[in-house]
């Protein structure tokens, strides 16, 4: 479902390219660098982030995306590590896979992804690891579906992310770092999502794995 | 081939008393807890009285520590001090007047902005600007430290760097030794001022150096190979 | 201001000494283009350039508008090229106004825009009041010089590979076919530009150049960052595949002489040429791997050509 790139990009720090489904987003992490003096904090990494469109101008969309991102790496980050500093993520969504006057999840919950193997690939240092996943709830039975296309998206009643902060090597989970939901839905619906949600997001976290991996190898390959 | 480890895993220690923590790995400061922060391998290491974790990992970005030798450029100079660059980007660092063999009020060094030097991280509190030095600081000599003249500079990756300093047995400067004369210093922030003779010569390790950091080093001789042909072969 | 990379100057000796030597650090020859990958997107008008380790990615999109009322015939066409601190972090975001990025954005902008390269005529659904904008957006993904030709090159694959829906009009009716319903219909591309960069480079002094004795100034293609950086000069020449100039830019930097001009422009449209014909045939490629079934569904004899 999900194939990831580290170390596309390489005139940053870390970059990851990260497919999923039918979207497709690029990240770049730069840091720590040193700050404009308006961005600088006394004693800790200070953060932006920065979300291009795959077509026209960013707008209040891509804010709120950018402030929903900023909400998961905030934690994170071990950003006392770097007082004063700076660290800039950038992602450019190159495919939307959904209709992007409506919906944002697909965007996000790649996004979420892409940034913590950019962050990896940087090296910057994490308190953790994070997975995202995407869950759109359809049909009168209440179907759950996981990463869902555009089609499903589309006719789904209500629509949620999960991320979460796990640890162990993606078996246990210790945190939430974000839920964001959206349409219609019951309590109990929202209980089936968030047990479902966490499932996918454990295997995520393993996929994600794989990408880390795979960039320590090549890391290390003049040591063969 | 020791483990892999990323981010929020558990590290492979039984007490935490008398552990030294070394890069990659952070001490919460409220829960005291020791955890990683890097994806790398885990490196642990026991001497008689303490262990020693870290994780050994790859980036691009240099942040000070003391007692790496680095190459610097001089980005400015001020009464007292240049400031000096380490990495493009990263926040300065300063090379003090008085940190050269034989300073004095008067001594002043001759570096000019633009220029090479060749240093030791001397100050490096993550709150404050990090200090560097010219002088080995016991001996008062000059240690091989300062301006690096003419050459050119590859940037590698910090890993890489760090290998071709601490490994002696890495073959890569000998087999580059075999091609042609030259004079090397390594930074651990990822550069490497290589100088020859010649141009030819410099550009053949330079890159030979570039490719060397992504290829397996069964691949190394043949590069630097190809290379030197590549510009002996060259018109004039 | 965002900062810049900073260059010893060490380096910027031994790379104009290499450059008298006749070599460059990445070892090209002076008048060899890097290789030009072009990848298609699964829809149409999404495409990535990558040359050597520059890379830029296209996006076209459109939507019906209103025509400007001084030009009711005509539909809209905007390029967008922000940078990003993706691309570098020498780039700010949302603030284009450094030299480098305006001057970019505006050749770019005259190689395709103003030199007619898009039928905008093509782009009217009802005179006056209903039309197509299209817009292209570029996406500066990395940074290692040649930012000008990959992305001209990423616009006009863009924009030969794009489809908008087709759409019929009876009276002041307009009804727009989505594309499972009706084939969308691609847009009336008229010529091709593409441009090449030169960059001066000079290995005497300052004066020796004004007085122009010696002509001894290097002339390289396609810069890499580092080249750009140090260069003293550039010139951008646009041309197309019938032997047309469509501009040639040079913003200051180096002077040189009329005859340098004459063979960059011959350099140039070998490169131009060799570069059109790759593009025909990756969009070639591509629209038979979509159109794998049309063989079976067309009911017409082969006919020779």
């Amino acid at each position: 479902m999900i194939s990831a790139q580290t170390g596309v990009l390489d005139q940053v720090d870390g970059s990851c390219k990260l497919q999923c489904g039918e979207t497709t987003v690029i990240c770049s992490v730069t840091g720590p660098i040193e700050p404009k003096a308006r961005q600088e904090l006394p004693s800790q990494l200070a953060l932006e982030v920065v979300v291009r469109p795959c077509k026209g101008v960013p707008n209040t969309r891509e804010k709120l995306l950018e402030d929903q991102i900023r909400g998961v790496v905030t934690p994170v980050l071990a950003k006392y590590l770097y007082p004063r500093q700076l660290c800039q993520i950038c992602f450019q969504i190159l495919e939307s896979g959904e209709p992007e006057d409506e919906y944002n999840v697909k965007e996000l919950n790649s996004c979420i992804n892409a940034a913590y193997l950019a962050l990896i690939d940087s090296g910057v240092a994490l308190q953790s690891s994070f997975s995202s996943v995407c869950v759109s709830v359809l049909g009168s039975n209440n179907e759950i579906l996981v990463n869902p296309t555009q089609e499903q998206l589309i006719k789904s009643d209500s629509t949620h992310i999960l991320a979460l902060e796990v640890g162990s090597g993606g078996k246990k989970i210790q945190n939430v770092l974000l839920i964001e939901s959206n349409g219609d839905f019951t309590e109990e619906i929202m209980f089936n999502v968030l047990s479902r949600a966490e499932k996918a997001c454990v295997e995520v976290a393993l996929e994600l794995r794989k990408a880390v991996e795979d960039k320590i190898k090549r890391d290390f390959i003049w040591k063969q | 081939m020791n483990t892999l480890i990323a981010p929020g895993d558990k590290l492979d220690i039984a007490d935490k008393e008398n552990v030294v923590i070394g890069p990659g790995v952070y001490c919460d400061p409220r829960t005291q807890e020791i955890r990683p922060v890097n994806a790398g391998f885990e490196v642990i290491g026991s001497t008689k009285k303490n262990l020693s974790i870290r994780v050994d990992h790859n980036s691009k970005r240099y942040i000070p520590a003391v007692g790496d030798l680095v190459v610097g450029l001089i980005t400015g100079s001020f009464s007292d001090s240049y400031r000096v660059s380490l990495a493009s980007f990263s926040s300065p660092v300063t090379l003090s007047y008085m940190a050269f063999p034989n300073a004095s009020k008067k001594n002043r060094p001759s570096l000019k902005v633009g220029d090479l030097v060749y240093a030791r991280v001397c100050k490096a509190d993550k709150e404050l600007e990090a200090e560097i030095e010219c002088v080995d600081s016991t001996t008062g000599k000059d240690a091989g430290f300062g301006l690096l003249d003419g050459g050119m500079v590859a940037d590698v990756s910090l890993a890489f760097s760090r290998e071709l300093t601490f490994n002696n047995e890495y073959p890569l400067l000998t087999l580059l030794a075999k091609n042609a004369q030259f004079e090397i210093a390594i930074g651990i922030n990822g550069k490497v001022w290589i100088k020859c003779d010649d141009v030819k010569s410099t550009l053949a390790c330079y890159r030979s150096i570039n490719d060397c950091q992504s290829h397996p080093s069964a691949e190394h001789k043949f590069i630097i190979s190809q290379h030197f042909k590549a510009v002996t072969n060259s018109v004039q | 201001m965002a900062k810049e990379v900073e260059i010893p100057a060490a380096e910027s000796k031994f790379v104009i000494e290499c450059l008298r030597q006749n070599l460059r650090l990445d070892s090209r020859k002076f008048d060899e283009f890097r290789s030009v990958e072009i990848e298609l997107g699964d829809d149409y008008g999404d495409v990535t350039v990558t040359m050597g380790k520059t890379k830029v990615h296209c996006r076209i999109s459109c939507t019906i508008t209103q025509p400007y009322e001084d030009r009711p015939f005509e539909g809209l066409f905007f390029i967008s090229t922000e940078t990003s601190p993706m691309a570098g972090p020498q780039f700010e975001n949302g603030n284009n106004t450094g030299e480098d990025e305006v001057l970019c954005s505006r050749i770019i902008e005259k190689a395709v825009r103003r030199s007619g390269a898009l039928d905008v005529e093509g782009l009217c659904i009802v005179a006056g009041s209903k039309c197509w904008a299209v817009r292209a957006d570029v996406h500066f993904l990395n940074c290692d010089g040649g930012f000008i030709d990959a992305s001209c090159i990423a616009v006009m694959v863009g924009l030969l590979h794009f489809k908008k829906p087709d759409v019929s009009v009876s009276g002041e009716q307009v009804t727009i076919h989505p594309v499972d319903e009706r084939e969308p219909v691609p847009l009336g591309v008229l010529h091709v530009p593409i441009c090449v960069s030169f960059s001066f480079f000079n290995p005497e002094d300052a004066e020796e150049n004004i007085k122009g004795e010696s002509n001894s100034e290097i002339c390289i293609i396609d810069a890499t960052l580092k080249e750009e950086l140090l260069r003293d000069g550039t010139l951008t020449v646009t041309l197309n595949k019938n032997r047309e100039v469509v501009q040639v830019s040079k913003a200051g930097g180096l002077p040189m002489d009329a005859l340098t001009l004459m063979e960059c422009c011959h350099k140039a449209y070998k490169i131009t040429e060799a570069i059109t014909d790759q593009i025909n045939n990756v969009l070639k490629a591509d629209a038979t791997a979509r159109n794998q079934y049309a063989a079976i569904l067309s009911s017409e004899n082969a006919r020779e050509s």
